[in-house]
């Protein structure tokens, strides 16, 4: 059904005629009201003096000006047609006596250059050799400074350990038991891998948005996502197992902190290859 | 300053042109259209309509009332100013590159392009009937000039040379009555792009290809001043009044500009103090190499037709009046 361009309430006879008043100085009010492109109309006052201007131009000049439009402009009004005549953005015309001002542009194109020719570049979200801004994974891993969280993932540890008032889990506790039991040499094959262990993983979380989670910093060789055996909902953690540990060390110190689907992501070692 | 954008041509510009009292602005382009506009406030006036080629060249007589423009259709016209009316078509084997009234609106000079077997030639009509179309289809002279390719030329003072510049970079002084070469001085490296005369006519500014744009006296063809850029120039032209400047404008070739930023394009008017050969500015604005550049005969304004097929016609702000370079 089309909708109405107006509101009815709103039309009320007599308006769409502009209005003009001219007071004791000279000053014409027009109002009028349009209807504007959101469909709502506006009411438009422009207030305007006429200055009578004289200028004395050459009688050849002042000919020129009668003379009736041509070719493909012929019958068309006197005054520029937008179609052909336009204003530009306005324009700084910097004259300078040193010759320097001119330059600037270009010279400090050069500078930026020179300056970063001799800097290594690392991303702060990916950490890889570009800019932040230019991240690819910049949308998916968010904008907030890596360092501020994971320093203060660092700061917040000893804290834990020593007021015992928060969770932990329960291998960090100081009476967890060393490695070494019967299930980790039954898995010994698989644990020669780097294998990195996510925690606080929300709920809907699949193994294909944890290995596209990771796999930016390097070869995947396994993805497992601990899921509820009814309900088949993720329990919150994953283990991610990279083939190059250089890989699993970055990837470590990105996500760790990270938040992801709103829950702050915690990255660390899987026990059983540390 | 707020530039007025003409977009009147569909492809790039060739050449535009002010007439005496610069209440009026021709531009011609490659789309085959002569345009007449206001300078004061970019109202088109009208346009020519005939050539079915590009348009070269075009130039006005001192009165305003016969136009005349050189096309790749090999012909040049000349139009009634007033109405588009075209007075006259002189036909030729070849194109014409450059055209130009005498001081006295007595003579046309036109040049045409060596090619498929045809001389340059080098023809001057008489027009001193003023507006008729009874006008002589044969020329008063015509001169088949040896060398290199005439890429500008003009009429000195008094009608006493033709000043022709051409593709190896010289300049040479022609005598309008024999077709003889009196001089010549080879003063750029590269093709010679744009001549334009001083007001009256004693000096005049070339502009190259090989960067450089240079002011050289009438007369002698001696090197007076010497402005060299970063880019290679198109246009060059000297400004009569108020400041002692030149404004050059230019740009890397339109071949290769889709292949660098435009940033490195330097598509911009410069403008130079013509007796110190120091850069003072620069106006920035087209998108494509500035093919030619005119200033307002009252120096308070100029024009520049761009690659980009606009042209931008710049009213000066007061500050430019009252600057003075500090030495």
């Amino acid at each position: 059904m089309p909708v109405s361009a107006t509101n009815w309430a709103d039309e009320v006879d007599g308006e769409d005629q502009p209005q003009t008043f001219t007071d004791a100085n000279g000053i014409t009010t027009i109002i009028e009201y349009r209807t504007n492109e959101d469909g709502k109309k506006v009411k438009v006052t422009r207030r305007t003096q006429k200055k009578l201007i004289h200028d004395v131009v050459n009688k050849a000049v002042a000919a020129r000006k009668k003379w009736p439009k041509f070719g493909k402009e012929k019958g068309n009004r006197p005054g520029p047609d937008p179609a052909t005549t336009n204003v530009g953005d306005n324009i700084k015309l910097k004259l300078s006596s040193t010759g320097d001002v001119v330059q600037d542009v270009d010279e400090k194109h050069e500078a930026m250059k020179a300056q970063l020719q001799n800097k290594k570049i690392l991303c702060r979200i990916c950490k890889g050799d570009h800019f932040t801004t230019k991240c690819p994974y910049k949308d998916s891993l968010g904008m907030e400074d890596a360092a501020a969280p994971a320093a203060a993932a660092e700061e917040a540890a000893p804290e834990e350990q020593q007021s015992g008032s928060k969770y932990i889990a329960p291998h960090m506790r100081a009476g967890a038991p060393a490695k070494g039991s019967d299930r980790d040499s039954m898995r010994e094959k698989r644990d020669e891998q780097p294998t990195l262990r996510v925690t606080n993983l929300s709920e809907d979380v699949t193994e294909a948005d944890v290995s596209e989670l990771f796999k930016r910093f390097g070869h995947i060789s396994r993805v497992f996502l601990a899921r509820d055996r009814e309900t088949n909902a993720c329990k919150g953690f994953a283990f991610v197992s990279f083939t190059m540990r250089e890989d699993a060390q970055r990837a470590l110190e990105a996500i760790d902190g990270r938040g992801y689907d709103n829950l702050i992501l915690r990255v660390e070692w899987a026990r059983s290859s540390a | 300053m707020r530039p007025i954008l003409l977009q009147g041509h569909e492809r790039s510009l060739t050449q535009i042109k002010y007439n005496r009292e610069g209440d009026l602005l021709f531009s011609v382009s490659k789309d085959h259209v002569v345009n007449a506009w206001f300078s004061h406030n970019g109202e088109r006036l009208g346009t020519y309509e005939g050539h079915i080629g590009a348009v070269w060249t075009v130039d006005v007589n001192s009165s305003s009332t016969l136009l005349v423009s050189g096309s790749a259709d090999n012909t040049a016209k000349l139009w009634d100013v007033s109405n588009g009316k075209c007075l006259k078509s002189w036909e030729f084997n070849t194109a014409v590159r450059c055209v130009q009234f005498s001081e006295d609106d007595k003579l046309v000079l036109l040049v045409t392009e060596p090619r498929m077997g045809f001389p340059a030639t080098l023809q001057i009509f008489n027009v001193e009937n003023g507006v008729t179309e009874t006008v002589s289809s044969e020329p008063v002279y015509n001169f088949n000039p040896e060398g290199p390719k005439i890429t500008a030329a003009a009429w000195g003072a008094l009608n006493r040379y033709i000043i022709a510049g051409r593709e190896n970079g010289s300049v040479a002084l022609i005598d309008p009555k024999t077709g003889e070469c009196v001089s010549t001085n080879k003063v750029h490296e590269l093709t010679l792009t744009d001549l334009q005369m001083s007001s009256d006519r004693t000096y005049f500014i070339t502009a190259s290809k090989d960067k450089s744009a240079k002011i050289l006296e009438t007369e002698s063809l001696e090197v007076l001043k010497s402005y060299t850029t970063d880019t290679p120039l198109n246009s060059a032209a000297i400004m009569p009044k108020h400041q002692e400047f030149v404004v050059v404008g230019g740009g890397q070739e339109a071949m290769d500009v889709t292949t660098t930023s435009s940033r490195q394009g330097k598509f911009e008017c410069r403008f130079w103090h013509k007796i110190l050969e120091e850069e003072v500015g620069r106006v920035r604005g087209h998108f494509g190499p500035i093919n030619t550049i005119a200033i307002h005969p009252d120096g308070r304004s100029f024009a520049s037709g761009g690659e980009d097929g606009y042209v931008r016609v710049h009213h000066f702000d007061d500050d430019f009046f009252t600057f003075k370079f500090q030495i």
